[in-house]
């Protein structure tokens, strides 16, 4: 426990460092910040490694054991409907709880003055990872390969997008993005996999692998019916 | 003042947290009680996890709101004001791919793909594809603000592509290349990355914030895909060789 502190502490330390020297430096060279607005940024950036350790091991000792239990607990019942349900709930019980998610829905909140609400935001995404979670898991127990089921959601993303009104359309494709975050991935991969351990005689890890792209097409098609319906 | 600003705006933040992470308690609650019956002791555990967790992601977003947002925006504020625009292009390749260089989430996806290769596609070689690549995206987000191209097409495009590698690649790496397309930036990186794009689109003359200053996620979502797919279709040939032989 205590190494694996000081692991993700220098991870986290590792993958911020280059941002914040390229920040310091900019605002030092060219936009010659004042001493007590550096000094903010840099308590701004100890917040954040501080806070991104705690989530990461919080997540690795909370979050994941329960998502692994449900997960393998789920499978035992036998009831296809359950499973789908559960994952359902999964998917979007994480993905709201997801940092980036959290950052994305408030910036466009503010960006666009309101009009685009971060809670309902965070919801329609929510559900979006749901259903698609809810679809990859009827997938591995069915046996469709992955990427059909890849290639017609992408698919489905192209002719939805035509439909779409121009303001929602980066958005939809940003909240996309962000779904794949350090809490949704191993949250949802946990259940994937505890399910394709207890249905057994499948491949592990081709089962396993393909749910985070799956899971990043269902925010995609949310919002932009989101915009196509507010317009 | 100092101690104000800090700290502004971290209740409405504890809120919103609780807000996401109370349901997610609630629902193992029910499991615990009608299925699962752990020990007591070990609930506890896991209950101290949710609230490091808790912990953890208030601080996270509170460093976020008076570090990066507005550090991002205000720097993104200065390229778009310039006379020479073009020049936060080269600036976002930089930043993309120092980020991505040093992001470990994309080491462990190399060393993912090293392993699943048998070697064949090496870790190193693909951090530098994939920090080259997402660098490029971030470029060409940056210049799409700055020469007003369009969302969609890039998107359509990128995606064709990825579909016409498919079915040349192996299966495996298929699902590893979607999975990876979060990978590749890490929550700072992002958060960075949109702050400075709507930055910029909010002081560029005829840019609108909501529709040019968002999109920039989606397109570095593209890079590990596209990546991972290309090399492996390009080992793919090499290895259908060498067995050959």
């Amino acid at each position: 426990m205590q190494l694996d502190f000081k692991e993700t502490f220098i991870e986290v330390l590792t993958a911020i460092t280059p941002i914040a020297l390229v920040v310091i430096s900019v605002e030092l060279a060219l936009l010659g910040a004042s001493l007590s607005s550096l000094a903010e940024f840099a308590i701004g950036t100890l917040m954040v490694v501080i806070g991104f350790v705690f989530f990461l091991s919080g997540v690795r000792t909370g979050l994941l054991p329960i998502g692994e239990a449900i997960g393998s607990e789920i499978p035992k019942s036998g009831s296809i409907l359950l499973i789908i349900g559960i994952a359902f709930v999964f998917g979007f019980f994480a993905t709201v709880a997801e940092p980036d998610v959290q950052v994305l829905s408030g910036m466009i909140d503010v960006a666009s003055n309101g009009e685009i609400g971060r809670g309902f935001l965070l919801g329609v995404i929510g559900i979006g990872v749901g259903f698609f979670v809810a679809m990859a898991m009827l997938r591995i127990i069915l046996g469709i390969p992955i990427a059909y089921l890849l290639a017609a959601g992408y698919i489905a993303v192209l002719l939805f997008a035509l439909l779409t009104p121009p303001d929602y359309i980066a958005i939809a494709f940003d909240s996309g993005g962000v779904t794949t975050g350090p809490l949704t991935v191993p949250f949802i991969l946990a259940l994937g996999i505890g399910i394709s351990s207890v249905l057994g005689g499948r491949s592990q890890l081709s089962d396993g692998f393909g749910l985070i792209g799956l899971a990043s097409i269902g925010p995609i098609l949310g919002v932009m019916a989101m915009g196509a319906i507010a317009v | 003042m100092m101690e104000s600003g800090i700290f502004r705006g971290i209740d409405h933040l504890i809120v919103d947290v609780s807000l996401a992470l109370i349901p997610l308690v609630i629902f193992f609650s029910a499991f615990q009680f009608f299925y699962l019956k752990y020990p007591a002791g070990y609930v506890m555990n896991l209950l101290k996890g949710v609230i490091l967790t808790f912990a953890g992601m208030v601080l996270f977003l509170q460093g976020i709101h008076i570090a990066f947002l507005p550090a991002g925006q205000e720097i993104g504020a200065f390229f778009g004001s310039l006379e020479s625009l073009w020049i936060i292009i080269p600036f976002g390749f930089l930043v993309g791919f120092l980020a991505t260089f040093a992001e470990p989430a994309v080491r462990i996806l190399c060393h993912q793909v090293e392993e699943s290769s048998s070697g064949f596609i090496s870790e190193s070689l693909l951090l530098i594809v994939l920090s080259a690549g997402v660098a490029g995206f971030v470029a060409l987000g940056m210049a799409r603000l700055v020469y007003n191209i369009p969302f969609l097409p890039v998107m359509i495009i990128g995606y064709l592509c990825a579909l016409l590698l498919l079915p040349f690649a192996d299966r495996d790496f298929i699902a590893i290349a979607f999975d990876s397309g979060g990978v590749a930036t890490g929550p700072m990186a992002v958060t960075f990355l949109m702050a400075l794009s709507v930055g910029a689109s909010a002081v560029i003359e005829g840019r609108n914030p909501v529709t040019d200053g968002f999109g920039l996620i989606a397109f570095i979502a593209l890079a590990p895909i596209l990546s991972v797919l290309l090399l492996s279709v390009v080992f793919r040939k090499r290895r259908v060789k060498t067995n050959a032989v």
